[in-house]
């Protein structure tokens, strides 16, 4: 198992590289954690939220010894935020425990699934490889679109990412998933399963 | 809703885009209100596929997701 926890010293020194390395191995496990909410919660905000919060008190994180203690906090810092939101979207309505993905708060869930997420994914250079070589025959307009989502690294609207491409916006979203789909195909002619792979 | 108008939330919903409140709260992506429990599940697993792509795309194996965050955290004082 890789133990993102090596990354941990520098990251309480404030070391924003080092949490970028420890990011590239824990950011899919923790999104995956936080499927249960999927249809409660905005996900992709709940996770961004839950990272600056991570970032903000990784100093004072004590390990307990076992691998992974930033990735498992995370994962409880998440869930808790998750729940959170799904409360107040709530607006006092009842949220069932039951529906709240078992178990007590902040358990990290399946241990078997972390150390899975914590091994494979696009780390893996195979995948990778063929991650490349299918973005390599992506051409056109749906290259030009996931193009610019890549290089605004989630800091642009897409109103402007489509101003910058020549795009409306009603065609640069179509081109996005059109991207996303071409390239589930070709991976999956080279037997990868796109929505099988844990990033 | 017909199923262009799903696609195109969900596909609104896929980016890491975010805005922030007034506290500076990361805020759900408003398309996201806008879509029925089915569109929200599928919004998730087409996010969790695209970052897989854009992990695998990056020098650093960093998502639009992790630079989005890493943006923010490098533009203020900890």
């Amino acid at each position: 198992m890789i133990d993102l926890d090596e990354h941990l010293p520098a990251i309480a020194t404030g070391d924003a590289d080092a949490f970028a390395r420890w990011l590239a191995g824990a950011e899919g496990r923790l999104r995956a954690s936080l499927a249960s909410f999927a249809a409660e919660v905005d996900v992709e905000a709940v996770l961004q939220e839950s990272l600056l919060r991570v970032w903000n008190t990784a100093p004072r994180l004590v390990p307990d010894g076992r691998p992974n203690a930033l990735v498992r906090f995370a994962v409880r810092v998440a869930r808790n935020a998750a729940v959170s939101e799904w409360r107040r979207l709530a607006a006092g309505r009842v949220v069932p425990e039951v529906a709240l993905g078992g178990g007590e708060p902040g358990d990290p869930g399946d241990p078997a699934a972390a150390e899975r997420a914590l091994e494979a994914g696009p780390a893996d250079p195979w995948l990778r490889e063929r991650i490349r070589r299918c973005h390599g025959e992506l051409g056109g307009s749906p290259a030009r679109a996931l193009g610019a989502r890549l290089g605004s690294g989630g800091l642009e609207h897409d109103r402007e990412l489509a101003a910058g491409v020549g795009m409306t916006l009603n065609t640069f979203l179509q081109n996005v998933a059109r991207a996303r789909k071409l390239l589930a195909a070709c991976l999956e002619r080279a037997g990868v399963r796109l929505a099988e792979v844990w990033s | 809703m017909t199923a262009d108008d799903q696609s195109r939330l969900v596909a609104e919903v896929t980016s890491a885009h975010r805005a922030r409140d007034p506290g500076g709260r990361v805020c759900a992506h408003p398309a996201w209100h806008d879509l029925d429990v089915d569109g929200r599940r599928e919004a998730f697993a087409a996010t969790r596929e695209l970052r897989t792509l854009e992990a695998a795309l990056d020098p650093e194996g960093l998502t639009t997701t992790a630079r989005a965050v890493l943006a923010r955290i490098r533009g203020a004082a900890r």
